[in-house]
């Protein structure tokens, strides 16, 4: 059977109540398509419409949105992706995170623009989803095992299949579970693990091939595009020399040269061993095979052995947040622990970030017997400790805004709205504060990297210090983020490719002229659908902030001495820029030129 | 920002991308626009001569703005552009007087650009025809030639906006002296017949 299409949506996809097994096709209306694109965008569109605002994020009700995009699985570079959407139990906001491997594609091969899976199984279930419809399979043998093994036997029951499965960690309700697929590829962030574990949901199987194909309506263009494409691909050096060669782990010596490389929970911005848990040195010692998501020329995925172990990855931001974050220099107990979170099915970076927290606080006094600094035996136990939910790992399992606010200290945990941050010290990079400030989901670099323009110099360097004039800068990177994240591209290729090339190949393929500003606008469009979705939510100005560290304690030492952020002035620049009021509310008028004032109306946000 | 205003505004007449009083230069920073002031010397920039003024309303210090202030707030108000540069350069304008559309020959032009879009107005500067022309074709090209007059080039940064037009005055000129020579040019790049559907 060959169903190749001349769109890049199928106009359709399948709601699932998992406490029934009920399963209903339910269309995509074209509009709706064009002004979210798919992925996030699609995501972030029915969890506002939906008004999950609403729904506790552990809840049944709280829906599960997998969604590949219009150009996954179309032959674009590195377009083998799909996002997964839900309200998060770690931040309380709107939330999406994505992943590469093959699971996308094969949705997408299904004949689906989304699977919307909300209720709760009775007892622990996988779902699988083919050809012929979905239906619930018990999951009671696969209940326990760790993520790898999950994901064998599912590969032995279902042969050539692709699965999504949760750990232990998304079993056990640790709110930062991660959802992980075939290739080891993770959806990270945000604990939707488990929101899938809450529903006693232990996998997503897709099996069999709806026999769906992709036509680009204009495959000489088509193919044109993707050959320039690739062409800049391969002549820029990141993506063709630094990410193949050592993975994202290329970042520890560049970041920490700059005096942006996190340390001790952001009490220092460098951090003295580097070299010891650097890319130059992971590839020496550790890497064994480079890998690569489907359908991507870059190749940033590594398998890497340790003495007694091997697994996937780490990337920079896992050894960021188990190494300098912890004060630890030992690679070997880093690689280990990134094995052990991949196991459980954990965010390796919550999970670092929350351990640097209490190791912290262990040093300011407020927690007994607690981890110290540099402490990578400690380091290692906590991760299992976590994953168990076992003694003081139950707490950790929390966060650490939790975990701090309970042992008396909040301001000791280095996130905003409730995600921890990554591995980027804003007062080495300021306008890398204020996307920490205003990103959608918190504490996050995926929603704009400030590191292209303030560190790697994409489109052009800029003064990395300075604080105004970078929120129009910033604000069209979030959009830029908000296309890619929906069209399902990685990311890296906007390290070489601008938002022509985006607009091109969608053109290409939908047979519909699609100008690049018009892209970006979509990308507007879905930044302000999230903010929506958190003013509902009960968020304001008042959480786009930094800990008190960023703005308060400058760094000792290093290219970035004597630095804070400055974000008072930045955010109010950023709130004229995206037509927002002084309490970060979009205007009327904005909400009318994005064709979104009537969901702001129905989520009951009072445009100003 | 003056320092970028004053080295990139020195390095456009260095370049001779513009006369001595020619061209102009803008970034927008939310609902303002910093823009050089009219008859001010791009290569002599001093910091009276980057005028703040609105994006959407005017205020006094519109009198003092470039005469290409109502074409910059177009492009601004259809794209998501925070930098544009216009200049005058001699290659660019002598092709432009010959094609309706340039399509670069040499590989830098050829990598960055692709094809730049000759467009035409009776009227090239500073006019309402040009600012209702030249946001269509930017929404699609980074840089679009006025014919006879010069290109508009946008970035998210004044770098980027420069970076483009200069390179498309080293493809004019590299397109000149290749066809002033008589002699068939050898192509070397593949796919380069599909460029002008770029």
């Amino acid at each position: 059977m060959n169903l190749a299409s001349a769109s890049p949506w199928h106009g359709k996809g399948l709601r699932i109540d998992v406490s029934t097994g009920g399963a209903t096709v339910a269309a995509v209306p074209p509009d709706v398509s064009r002004a979210y694109l798919g992925g996030r965008g699609l995501g972030a569109y029915m969890l506002l419409a939906e008004r999950v605002f609403e729904i506790e994020p552990l809840a049944p009700q709280n829906p599960l949105i997998f969604a590949p995009g219009p150009l996954t699985g179309t032959g674009a570079p590195a377009a083998g992706r799909y996002s997964v959407s839900a309200r998060s139990p770690l931040t309380g906001t709107i939330f999406d995170g994505n992943s590469g491997g093959g699971w996308g594609n094969a949705l997408k091969h299904l004949g689906y623009d989304y699977l919307h899976v909300t209720g709760r199984c009775a007892t622990p279930s996988y779902l699988l989803v083919g050809g012929g419809g979905s239906e619930l399979r018990p999951a009671a043998a696969l209940w326990g095992l760790d993520v790898p093994d999950t994901l064998a036997r599912l590969r032995e029951l279902h042969p050539g299949s692709e699965a999504a499965v949760i750990g232990p960690a998304g079993e056990r309700g640790v709110l930062f579970a991660s959802i992980v697929n075939n290739r080891g590829r993770s959806v990270g962030r945000g604990g939707l693990g488990a929101v899938m574990g809450a529903k006693n949901l232990k996998a997503i199987v897709l099996a069999g091939d709806g026999g769906w194909r992709p036509r680009p309506v204009d495959k000489e263009r088509f193919d044109f595009v993707v050959y320039e494409a690739t062409k800049m691909l391969k002549s820029n050096p990141i993506t063709s020399q630094g990410l193949p060669e050592f993975g994202t782990a290329v970042l520890v010596n560049v970041l920490n040269q700059a005096g942006a490389l996190p340390t001790r929970n952001f009490r220092e911005s460098r951090f003295e061993l580097a070299e010891q848990i650097s890319g130059e040195t992971l590839r020496r010692d550790y890497t064994t095979k480079r890998g690569a998501c489907r359908g991507c020329s870059i190749g940033c995925a590594r398998r890497t052995a340790t003495a007694g172990e091997s697994g996937d990855g780490p990337e920079y931001e896992t050894i960021w947040a188990l190494g300098a974050s912890c004060g630890i220099g030992d690679l070997t107990a880093i690689v280990e622990a990134n094995y052990a979170c991949n196991r459980a099915g954990m965010d390796t970076i919550t999970t670092g970030a929350t351990i640097a927290c209490a190791m912290e606080l262990t040093e300011v006094g407020a927690l007994k017997g607690g981890p110290r600094f540099g402490d990578a035996s400690a380091m290692r136990e906590l991760v299992d400790a976590i994953a168990l939910r076992d003694g003081i790992g139950d707490e950790l399992a929390q966060g650490s805004r939790r975990f701090a606010a309970a042992h008396g200290h909040p301001e000791l945990a280095m996130q905003v709205k409730g995600l921890e941050l990554p591995a980027y010290d804003p007062r080495g990079m300021k306008g890398q504060g204020l996307a920490y400030a205003t990103s959608n989901r918190g504490g996050c670099h995926l929603r704009a990297n400030m590191l292209y323009p303030e560190i790697l110099g994409i489109p052009k360097m800029i003064d990395r210090f300075a604080t105004l004039g970078k929120a129009g800068l910033l604000i069209n990177m979030q959009n830029l983020a908000c296309v890619l994240d929906s069209l399902s591209l990685c990311k890296f290729t906007a390290l070489a490719m601008k938002e022509d090339y985006y607009a091109r190949l969608l053109s290409a393929v939908s047979g519909e002229m699609v100008e690049p500003q018009e892209l970006l606008r979509i990308g507007e469009r879905i930044w302000t659908v999230e903010r929506l979705f958190n003013l509902a939510a009960g968020f304001s100005a008042v959480d786009d902030t930094l800990p008190p560290r960023l703005l308060n304690e400058p760094v000792a030492a290093g290219p970035a001495k004597g630095h804070v952020v400055d974000l008072a002035p930045m955010l109010a620049e950023y709130y004229i820029c995206r037509g927002w009021n002084a309490a970060g509310v979009p205007s009327r008028a904005k909400l009318e030129a994005l064709t979104v004032a009537g969901l702001a109306e129905a989520a009951g946000v009072e445009a100003q | 920002m003056i320092d970028q205003f004053q080295s990139i505004g020195r390095d456009l007449f260095v370049a001779g991308l513009i006369s001595s009083h020619g061209g102009n230069m803008s970034v927008r920073m939310g609902d303002r626009i910093l823009i050089t002031r009219r008859g001010s010397m791009l290569g002599r920039l001093e910091e009276r001569d980057i005028i703040d003024t609105g994006l959407d309303d005017n205020d006094a210090n519109v009198t003092l703005a470039s005469t290409e202030i109502v074409v910059h707030r177009a492009i601004y108000q259809s794209t998501a552009a925070l930098a544009i540069v216009h200049t005058h350069p001699p290659y660019a304008i002598a092709q432009s007087l010959v094609r309706d559309e340039i399509l670069p020959i040499d590989s830098e032009g050829s990598y960055l650009l692709h094809k730049v879009p000759v467009v035409s107005a009776e009227l090239t500067a500073g006019s309402v025809e040009v600012a209702g022309l030249l946001p269509q074709w930017l929404k699609e090209y980074d840089l679009v030639m006025l014919r006879g007059h010069g290109p508009f080039a946008i970035g998210h940064l004044l770098e980027e906006a420069y970076q483009l037009t200069s390179v498309f005055e080293t493809t004019c000129k590299i397109l000149t002296i290749a066809e002033s020579t008589g002699r068939a040019v050898k192509e070397y790049r593949k796919g380069s017949e599909r460029y002008e559907n770029w």
